[in-house]
């Protein structure tokens, strides 16, 4: 039976969801990744699934698959409409019945049962629009398949097609009303239409032959609803005493179908935004040619990767300038250093390491042409802060005890993503003290990137593999922004610089000689 | 309903794109004086005879048609003043009426519209008295097809119809209107319907009604809004068919434009005694031209007298090289022919006692500038990227008028450049006129048969005439003589 398009099953649905900010949000820019949605899709509550990471692989591959299956913009665009559409419905309809349920005339008039019997004939074109899509649609996903065989039975079962057969009837008879009003002194008149002319169509006539060519339109975009609802009731009434029976019959069908709307379908059309707003949010990258993929879930981390990864947030402002990059780690390689000159984008690739392992645990697809990732227990993160002054600690005792709250927290199942640490202190406490958290890193043994201006920590041990910011041989001062595997060299870009401007030892030389 | 006074099938459209060179040839050929001696400070006017002199027409019998209806509205010039004055204070009366069609309120559009209607329909009237009263002088075709409609389309009958609509639509202050079931029951397609017979004050007095009470103002506001509604469509209808009047009456100014613009000018160049002519047009592959009295009427108009004219006839010329003394009236010349060209080919009159000459596709003209001050060594350039751009435009059957070009670097190279292009475009049948001092670039053709050289002429006396003959290039500049005149005078 089908319940959540998120959860399997409704235990798991049921299960308390977070809703506060995850403190590595900041760290990770994940807060700017995830802005676009929460404020695009403001109707819907999606803040709690994209705040609760799971650890759960069953629930994370039910959710990859139907994300996959979402990837056809067809699909999407048949769900962001229905989702819409049901939404509004929702709303409407929750105000229309307790005005209908009130006693006062003002309320509770024609006006009223004509929005219901509009609601109601949009909800089932809704759902029948959707049903007839989908039964051309093959699923592999078994969320999607459960709730089509879902949609399938709703829409056969007998009150449903009852409720259709009733609007169409009523809609039909409806629509032969046409109607006159003598409007003057106050007062309105209402007789059937008899074949008055049209007055426009007169003048038209008469003065069409003058005509040179294009003329504006001097229409009024005037609203075709009424100004003031009591006066349009009244009338609907007087029309109303001119057709009694087809009236009649819109009352009966106002209390029998008061509530025909399945919530079921609404959790769905609610739930489904999850996936829409991710393809939305993304659809825009993968045009420009970014990767993105669903990851392998790892239970150990003796092989992790992502080939082709990029930082979401940066590529979200600056999709085009994007530069990709790979990360590998096979056993016994736990603890990536990232060295190299700044501004060479290592907090970028720190991000990236971060950001695809939280993005695996919610089941969207991340970035990356391949990857597979570490089922975490908890990400942690520690990046440099601007120093504050409000407090009395200085900035290495607040990074060690950030440090060490850190460590309390990890486990051997843990992501681990630390940025520019001790970057306060003098070199040789640096190495001292980068030199202990790199031993408990590697008795930790949990996947982690550490970005560090300290070259020597990259020769660690067999758990460290050396990552640098590459740099081009023919100008220095171009970025590339690529970070490869490669062992430490602090004097590379010093060396490169000086000689685009001819001030090497040698060039020197040959420029005083001359 | 259309006028087809300039084209016997179309309107004439003053919207088309500029033509490429336009501006350059009103300004080489002094075509500004022309303008508004034909324009008498009529906008309309200038604007109309300015496209029409820039849009040479290539098809004879389209000249032809404009000729026929100009050689009427000569002979008729009272008629064709009076139609285009009636045009004319249609526009004035409905800008002094102080009534928009373009209104926030419907209702304003609605009885706006409606006296602006009025308005057009008086001076309609007028329109048809004049087709009545006039219609057996004229003979062209253009202009017995337009009194024709006019008297057609604007019947009594007509006219009696469109008063009895506007009339019904100003009184009464019961509103009858239709309407249909929108999607929550709301009225919807309000529809203003005319009451009919059948509508009598008894059948909807006893019709189920409702009458808002007494101090409300939402109810009283929702049915002004109902009548707002209503009226709508009527109120388009009505502005619309104001504005369908308003471009009826353009459109008929537009095309009388011309033919006023022409009697203008006419009356101006008979009162200062200078002849014009209809010229005599030969198809696109002729290469013969003849004048008699060819004079330059910008000229003329300017001085407010007679002026020098000219006499050719030659056969089977392609390129005409004109040199001889400065100030002897070479450019002057050149624009005659200009004018006439540009003239001949829009369907006028020319200034010459006669006229004939071939048709000519496109006409360009490339005169060396006076003075460019923002430019000191690039001369040379901005000359021929000008040229460049109009080799972009040429093609066969075309004509150009040279003067001075190629003149802003030393003579060699500039004559064999000059040569060169020359050369290239006669080769691919584009006629030309080259007024210059290029003696090397004139001698180069002394041997081509289908060049006619021409001579600002010079007395033995060393006095001007101001005549253009037949001759070939002295190598002598007549410089010296200007010098003489104005540095040895005193």
């Amino acid at each position: 039976m089908f319940y959540s398009i998120l959860f399997p099953t409704r235990e798991q649905y049921d299960e308390p969801r977070q809703t506060d900010v995850p403190v590595c949000f900041k760290d990770l820019n994940l807060d700017q990744v995830f802005a676009p949605i929460f404020k695009a899709k403001k109707d819907f509550p999606l803040e709690p699934l994209f705040y609760t990471p799971l650890n759960n692989s069953e629930v994370i591959t039910y959710r990859q698959n139907i994300m996959h299956e979402l990837a056809d913009e067809n699909l999407r665009g048949l769900f962001s409409d229905f989702s819409a559409s049901i939404y509004r419905i929702r709303q409407f309809m929750n105000s229309l019945r307790s005005a209908m349920s009130s006693e006062d005339r003002w309320s509770n008039n024609y006006l009223a049962r004509g929005r219901m019997l509009d609601f109601a004939g949009r909800y089932c074109h809704t759902i029948t629009t959707l049903m007839e899509k989908l039964s051309k649609q093959t699923f592999h996903a078994e969320g999607l398949l459960r709730f089509k065989n879902y949609l399938a039975t709703y829409c056969a079962s007998d009150a449903y097609q009852s409720l259709t057969s009733r609007i169409i009837r009523l809609r039909d008879n409806l629509s032969t009303i046409q109607y006159c009003m003598m409007i003057g002194d106050g007062t309105v008149r209402v007789r059937k239409y008899e074949g008055q002319t049209d007055q426009s169509s007169r003048i038209i006539a008469s003065f069409e032959k003058f005509r040179q060519g294009d003329v504006k339109d001097y229409r009024k975009k005037l609203s075709e609803d009424p100004y003031a609802d009591h006066v349009e009731a009244a009338v609907i009434n007087l029309v109303a005493n001119i057709y009694p029976d087809i009236f009649d019959d819109l009352n009966r069908f106002c209390s029998k179908y008061f509530q025909f709307d399945d919530e079921t379908i609404f959790r769905f059309s609610q739930e489904i935004q999850f996936y829409l707003s991710w393809h939305d949010l993304i659809a825009p990258l993968r045009s420009a040619g970014l990767p993105f993929c669903y990851p392998k879930l790892c239970d150990t981390p003796d092989h992790l990767y992502n080939s082709d990864g990029f930082d979401l947030a940066l590529a979200l402002r600056e999709k085009d300038k994007i530069v990709v990059n790979d990360f590998e780690l096979t056993a016994p390689e736990r603890v990536i250093v990232v060295t190299g000159p700044n501004q060479g984008g290592k907090t970028t690739f720190a991000r990236f390491f971060g950001q695809v392992h939280y993005l695996t645990s919610l089941g969207v697809c991340v970035p990356g042409r391949k990857a597979a990732l570490y089922l975490y227990d908890n990400l942690l993160t520690h990046f440099g802060r601007e120093e504050d002054l409000s407090t009395l600690n200085g900035k290495l005792q607040d990074d060690l005890e950030r440090l060490h709250t850190l460590l309390n927290q990890a486990t051997s199942r843990s992501i681990l993503v630390i940025n520019e640490i001790f970057a306060s202190t003098t070199v040789s406490d640096a190495l001292l003290l980068g030199g202990k958290m790199m031993d408990k890193l590697a008795t930790l043994g949990a996947p982690t990137v550490f970005v560090t201006f300290l070259d020597e920590l990259a020769l660690h041990g067999p758990e460290t593999v050396s990552m640098m910011s590459e740099i081009r041989e023919n100008d220095p001062t171009e970025r590339s922004f690529k970070i490869i595997r490669k062992p430490p060299d602090g004097l590379a870009y010093a060396n490169h610089i000086a000689k685009k401007y001819r001030l090497t030892y040698k060039e020197l030389g040959r420029r005083i000689r001359e | 309903m259309k006028a087809n006074l300039m084209f016997r099938e179309k309107d004439f459209d003053l919207n088309a794109e500029p033509r490429f060179g336009q501006d350059a040839l009103i300004a080489d050929f002094e075509l500004n004086r022309v303008l508004l001696s034909m324009a008498r400070e009529d906008q309309m006017i200038e604007t109309v005879c300015t496209v029409a002199l820039c849009c040479p027409l290539r098809e004879t019998n389209e000249i032809q048609y404009r000729q026929e209806n100009l050689r009427d509205a000569l002979r008729n010039p009272e008629a064709v003043r009076r139609l285009y004055e009636i045009t004319v204070d249609t526009e004035k009366k409905i800008k002094s009426s102080m009534h928009w069609l373009s209104s926030i309120y419907l209702s304003s559009t609605f009885s706006s519209a409606i006296e602006l209607l009025k308005i057009y329909i008086s001076m309609l009237m007028e329109l048809r008295t004049i087709a009545d009263r006039k219609i057996s002088d004229f003979q062209s075709d253009g202009f017995r097809t337009l009194l024709t409609m006019l008297q057609r389309e604007l019947s009594d009958d007509y006219f009696a119809e469109i008063n009895s609509q506007l009339k019904e639509l100003k009184e009464g202050n019961n509103t009858l209107i239709s309407a249909t079931i929108g999607n929550y029951l709301q009225g919807t397609h309000y529809v203003l319907r005319r009451r009919e017979r059948k509508d009598t004050w008894w059948r909807w007095q006893f019709a189920p009604s409702f009458t808002i009470a007494p101090r409300d103002d939402a109810g009283a506001k929702d049915l002004a809004k109902r009548r707002d509604r209503a009226i709508n469509e009527v109120a388009n209808a009505l502005a619309q068919a104001a504005e369908h009047l308003s471009g009826f009456f353009d459109m008929l100014r537009r095309e009388l434009a011309f033919y006023v613009g022409c009697l203008n000018l006419s009356d101006t160049l008979q009162a200062l005694e200078m002849p014009i002519c209809f010229p005599d047009l030969q198809p696109l592959q002729s290469c013969d031209r003849s004048w008699q009295n060819l004079y330059d009427v910008s000229l003329a108009l300017m001085k407010n007298s007679a002026v020098v004219s000219n006499n050719l006839e030659t056969t089977n010329k392609s390129l005409y090289i004109v040199t001889g003394a400065n100030q002897g009236g070479k450019s002057t010349f050149l624009r005659s022919i200009g004018q006439a060209q540009l003239m001949a080919q829009c369907g006028m009159f020319v200034g010459a006692a006669c006229f004939a000459a071939p048709l000519r596709k496109e006409v360009f003209s490339h005169f060396k500038k006076e003075e460019d001050s923002s430019m000191k060594s690039g001369k040379l350039d901005e000359e021929l990227s000008r040229m460049s751009e109009i080799v972009d435009h040429l093609a066969s059957d075309t004509m150009i008028l040279f003067n001075e070009s190629f003149s802003s670097t030393n003579e060699r190279e500039g004559s064999e450049i000059f040569r060169q292009i020359t050369l290239a475009l006669i080769e691919n049948r584009i006629e030309i006129f080259s007024v210059t001092h290029l003696y090397a670039y004139a001698t180069a053709f002394l041997e081509n048969k289908q060049t006619q050289f021409l001579r600002a002429e010079r007395l033995d006396t060393g006095e001007r005439t101001f005549q253009i003959v037949p001759g070939e290039p002295l190598q002598t500049a007549f410089g010296s003589d200007l010098y003489k005149k104005i540095f040895e005078k005193i």
